[in-house]
């Protein structure tokens, strides 16, 4: 292996790994960039959509079924935590949001016990993305080479809609000025419901797409949570460039830091974080206000 | 008759018995994770208990109170206090997490009560933090990983590369590997270990082991994380290139299938494989097979022989604590995984170790016994006995 | 603001008793219980003053009792170190973390201060769990007790150590009351009403709250210091955190804003976990629902209903407008 090659594969793996940071935090960071909820339980969905992709992939023998049905199967579940829960609690103080949301992530990982069992489970890698795929000379995993493509294209997806959709200038609309907007005849409500369902169909979709890489197991309710936090301070919580520049800065961290510093590379973002409090306490990118 | 007579009568009746018959009832204080990370591993282990009892048929000699350490040390201290000084069990058996099992080790050695462990695999616990009351069935890191080095040498491997997560027991691990495979010979020309439970992304780490060119590479990695290092291991092609070696946590019956083709291939060191072709585990494994419809793993076998040695305990005569102490380390049968019997140096258990191959069968995966290394013992490592 | 009331007297004094009797007519076990809850409610004692007097939600308490348990456990295994002198170093060096934690975040707020918290204990987290020289996972063993037997008492005996849990308990309780009482505490209250006016009265801002982030991380110090004499063995789980959750969660369900909630409030919890864990291995899910269910039913807590019930029976003149 050429340094060239070597520094070339660990550049694609930091860049994979800030896509896929960027999957799981995009849809905790727009829930509270837009509704204002914070949601510790979207570590909750993204263990979810791991489940229901591992059960749909099973029975269906096909991952594609999977990675279009986990995030639908995590937005019927979170329609039922917005009507039953979380309806309830957008208008109360962090501290609330907070508490509901660590009991969801109790009682959730604890039904996951009892429907899916204990042990670990996985999903096979699908037949098209196996094996390796050439770029420049570089032959890198093709499943991964997706993880990079599936997170620019959710990327610009997100910004084009917000930028150059109504529906997006209906969305910054509710979000400035929530009375005026509904003065306007926008349907506030919906909207943020609707904005909570792409949030979560976006944790389900993170939760399918890290399967086949990683597996499923009850402790990734809590095991992302962290990292994903850890995203959305240093970036800036609840907007959007603030999520991507998160994922970049923390993703090539965590890898250059495995290569150049392993005994320190676990340290290395939490020394950036505490950096970014202290300098830019609302993160780098922080959501207008 | 009263209830208080026929205590009596019972108690009457125990002293005038020969001391090798059953005595009434012995007490065994279950201590195992029921919540938390290692929930699974506490069902196996459960199960393989409670096996070994109704194989002997003794189901009912024995009560069995369960308490849940939740895989936390300061729970695991209150619940063995609460075992040993208010339901006064005979002998406590289980703990899967060697932070648990250090955590009550001094309680168990000073209060004198038996405690049979059931996977913990820390090194110090039958080494330098050896107990005359702590017996210990299942492995040590070291034990299954020492036999590897030489056999790895022989297969004309000369330099390695070694992965394992950061934490006390992957280090073990990987330097008892180290030393043994450096005095077979070897070289280890890198060696990291990955930070514990974060996003399990391993494509730095693989990186850098692709690029020091060993012939092969040595891990350590079990449960979620064993399932991710060997689908990411195969999607970065080195299988192809750099063949996997490993303590056999990595391929464990629990998550092969998880894995996927991905394990086919990878050759591991491990106490036990439900594919052993002995008389005693294929009855093990059909008695298993009948009860949940899967193989067993080395879990369920740890907890089967840990109900397996409290039963021999008791039949040579032990009834009470001190007896089922003195009478554990003299245990010796010949149960699903081969010979098996206990140090009486350390208090760990002598047992083969196998070096096996995953391999496909159909659809499924299966172990391929490959060189079995007899009558693993571990050095006394500081143990002194007391 | 604070005021001692009678209602709170009694309640303290209520579960106080309560404890010491459980310890002393119950077995082994209800002496673990009793320990358990004794070291949870100073752990919420000083969430509480933090938050519900200084506005300040901290996610990294769980920590901070972990960093007690480390300075106090670390130093009488490794060195052999005095208990006493180590207690002492186990609450100043957990003041200070609190103290540093305290000036980071002083003007950060909502949910960026519960996020960079969090951050900050979890980085005390990664630090122990990877740190050789503290046993890494495997954490130490043979951290010491104090000795009193020059006072007749023996702690190795599980019932005088339940109940010297019990007293740290009331310590807490009473060195966190005296604090809110005195000119600190009223300012800290005044902080949490209308920050931009104290500062306009020409306070510092940043260090009365870094302040009372120390007195509150002193006294959850302190609590892992007894946390780690119990168990006699330190491990990163002390520093998990959950445990920051558990103990915010036994604020909430004891009434935030009221000091007496979280003695309340812990004895609510570990009966309540004991009890479900009784029935099934899945008592988290039931907790989880549980706390759920408190939340949304109301903010006052258990403790905050009974004393607005009373108080409203009684007519007395008491906190009302605390709790708006």
């Amino acid at each position: 292996m050429s340094g060239t090659e070597f520094w070339a594969t660990q550049f694609l793996n930091g860049l994979q790994l800030s896509m896929l940071l960027f999957l799981l935090s995009v849809g905790l960071t727009i829930i509270f960039g837009l509704m204002h909820f914070v949601n510790l339980a979207h570590g909750a969905l993204y263990m979810l959509g791991a489940y229901i992709g591992v059960s749909i992939a099973m029975w269906t023998d096909n991952y594609w079924a999977a990675f279009f049905g986990a995030p639908i199967g995590v937005t019927i579940i979170g329609i039922a935590l917005y009507t039953g829960v979380i309806k309830r609690m957008r208008k109360e103080g962090p501290m609330s949001q907070v508490l509901v949301t660590f009991g969801l992530i109790f009682v959730i990982v604890d039904l996951v016990r009892i429907v899916w069992g204990s042990i670990a489970l996985g999903i096979p890698t699908p037949e098209i993305l196996q094996g390796q795929v050439s770029i420049f000379g570089i032959s890198y995993p093709a499943y991964r080479m997706f993880i990079i493509a599936l997170g620019l294209a959710v990327m610009a997806g997100l910004s084009l809609m917000l930028a150059r959709t109504s529906y997006g200038a209906m969305l910054r609309a509710s979000v400035e000025n929530g009375e005026m907007a509904s003065a306007m005849g926008i349907d506030v409500e919906k909207l943020l419901f609707s904005v909570f369902c792409v949030g979560c169909a976006l944790a389900g979709l993170a939760g399918v797409v890290a399967a086949p890489v990683f597996s499923a197991t009850p402790a990734m309710a809590t095991d992302i949570l962290i990292p994903t936090l850890i995203v959305v301070v240093i970036g800036g919580l609840g907007s959007l460039t603030g999520a991507i520049v998160g994922s970049l800065i923390v993703g090539f961290i965590q890898t250059f830091g495995a290569v150049l510093l392993p005994s320190f590379s676990s340290i290395l973002v939490y020394i950036l974080l505490a950096g970014t409090l202290i300098i830019r306490p609302e993160g780098l990118v922080p959501a207008r206000k | 008759m009263t209830n208080a007579f026929k205590y009596l009568l019972v108690g009457a009746l125990a002293l005038t018995l020969p001391a090798s018959a059953v005595s009434a009832q012995t007490k065994v204080g279950l201590l195992l994770p029921k919540s938390g990370n290692y929930a699974a591993l506490g069902e196996e282990i459960d199960a393989g208990f409670v096996m070994a009892l109704e194989e002997a048929g003794l189901a009912d000699q024995f009560t069995i109170i369960r308490e849940d350490t939740e895989v936390k040390p300061p729970v695991g201290v209150a619940k063995i206090r609460k075992l040993v000084l208010q339901d006064e069990v005979d002998v406590v058996v289980g703990i899967v997490s060697s932070g648990v099992l250090g955590a009550v080790r001094d309680f168990v050695d000073g209060s004198k009560v038996p405690l049979i462990v059931a996977n913990a695999g820390n090194d110090h616990a039958t080494g330098s933090a050896c107990s005359k009351y702590i017996v210990r069935v299942s492995f040590s890191n070291g034990q299954i990983n020492r036999p590897m080095g030489p056999w790895m040498f022989e297969q004309g491997i000369r330099k390695v590369y070694t992965l394992a997560p950061d934490y006390a027991a992957g280090r073990q691990m990987i330097d008892t590997f180290t030393k043994s495979f450096s005095a077979a010979g070897g070289e280890i020309v890198g060696s990291e270990f990955t930070p514990f439970g974060k996003t399990q992304d391993f494509g730095p780490y693989l990186t850098n082991a692709k690029s020091a060119n060993p012939d092969a590479i040595f891990v350590f990695y079990a449960g979620g994380e064993a399932i991710s290092f060997v689908k990411q291991y195969d999607s970065f092609g080195l299988k192809a290139d750099i063949p996997l070696f490993g303590s056999g946590f990595l391929t464990s019956p629990l998550y092969v299938n998880a894995e996927g083709p991905a394990a086919v291939g990878v050759k591991t060191a491990l106490h036990y494989v439900p594919t052993l072709d002995t008389p005693e585990n294929k009855t093990f494994v059909g008695a298993y097979q009948a009860k949940f419809d899967r193989p067993p793993s080395e879990y369920t076998v740890q907890g089967y022989d840990s109900g397996r040695v409290l039963i021999e305990a008791v039949k040579s005569g032990a009834s009470d604590r001190e007896s089922i102490a003195s009478a554990l380390p003299k245990v010796k049968y010949t149960g699903p995984r081969g010979p098996l019997e206990i140090n009486p140096a350390t208090n760990n258990v002598v047992q083969n170790i196998y070096i096996y191959e995953t391999v496909a069968d159909g659809d499924a995966l299966t172990q391929k016994v490959i060189a079995t290394v007899e009558n693993v013992k571990d050095p006394v490592n500081g143990c002194v006995m007391q | 603001m604070f005021y001692q009331t009678s209602i709170k007297t009694v309640c303290v004094a209520a579960v106080t008793f309560g404890l010491i009797a459980y310890a002393m007519l119950g077995g082994y076990f209800a002496r673990e219980i009793v320990i358990e809850i004794a070291l949870l409610a100073m752990l919420a004692i000083a969430l509480d003053f933090l938050a519900g007097y200084g506005g300040m939600i901290s996610l990294c308490h769980g920590a901070i009792y972990g960093v007690g348990a480390y300075i106090f456990g670390a130093t009488t295994a490794l060195s052999g170190t005095d208990p006493w002198l180590a207690a002492l170093a186990a609450i100043a060096g957990t003041a200070l973390f609190g103290w540093i934690v305290g000036a980071i975040t002083a003007n950060v707020g909502g949910i960026f201060f519960i996020m960079a918290t969090l951050a900050f204990g979890q980085m005390a987290y990664v630090i122990v769990f990877e740190s050789r020289a503290l046993g890494g996972d495997d954490g130490l063993a043979g951290v010491g007790r104090f000795d009193l037997s020059a006072v007749g008492v023996n702690l190795n005996d599980s019932l005088q150590f339940a109940l010297l849990c019990v007293a740290g308990m009331l310590l807490a309780y009473m060195v966190a009351a005296t604090v809110l009482r005195s000119s600190f505490g009223r300012t800290l209250s005044g902080i949490h009403a209308n920050e931009d006016r104290m500062q306009a009265l020409g306070l510092s801002v940043r260090t009365h709250k870094a302040n009372a982030f120390a007195i509150s991380g002193a006294i959850a110090g302190a609590a892992g210091m007894l946390a780690a004499q119990h168990t006699q063995y330190i491990s990163p789980e002390y520093l998990v955190w959950t445990l920051s959750g558990e103990a915010l969660v036994v604020v909430i369900l004891g009434g935030i804003g009221t000091l007496a909630g979280p003695v309340v409030g812990a004895a609510l919890l570990v009966t309540l976990e004991h009890f479900i864990g009784g029935y099934t291995d899945r008592w988290h899910m039931f907790i989880g629902a549980i706390l759920i269910v408190a939340v949304m039913a109301g903010r006052r807590g258990l403790f905050g209903e009974i004393e607005h019930r009373l108080s409203r029976r009684s007519e007395t003149k008491t906190e009302a407008g605390i709790h708006a």
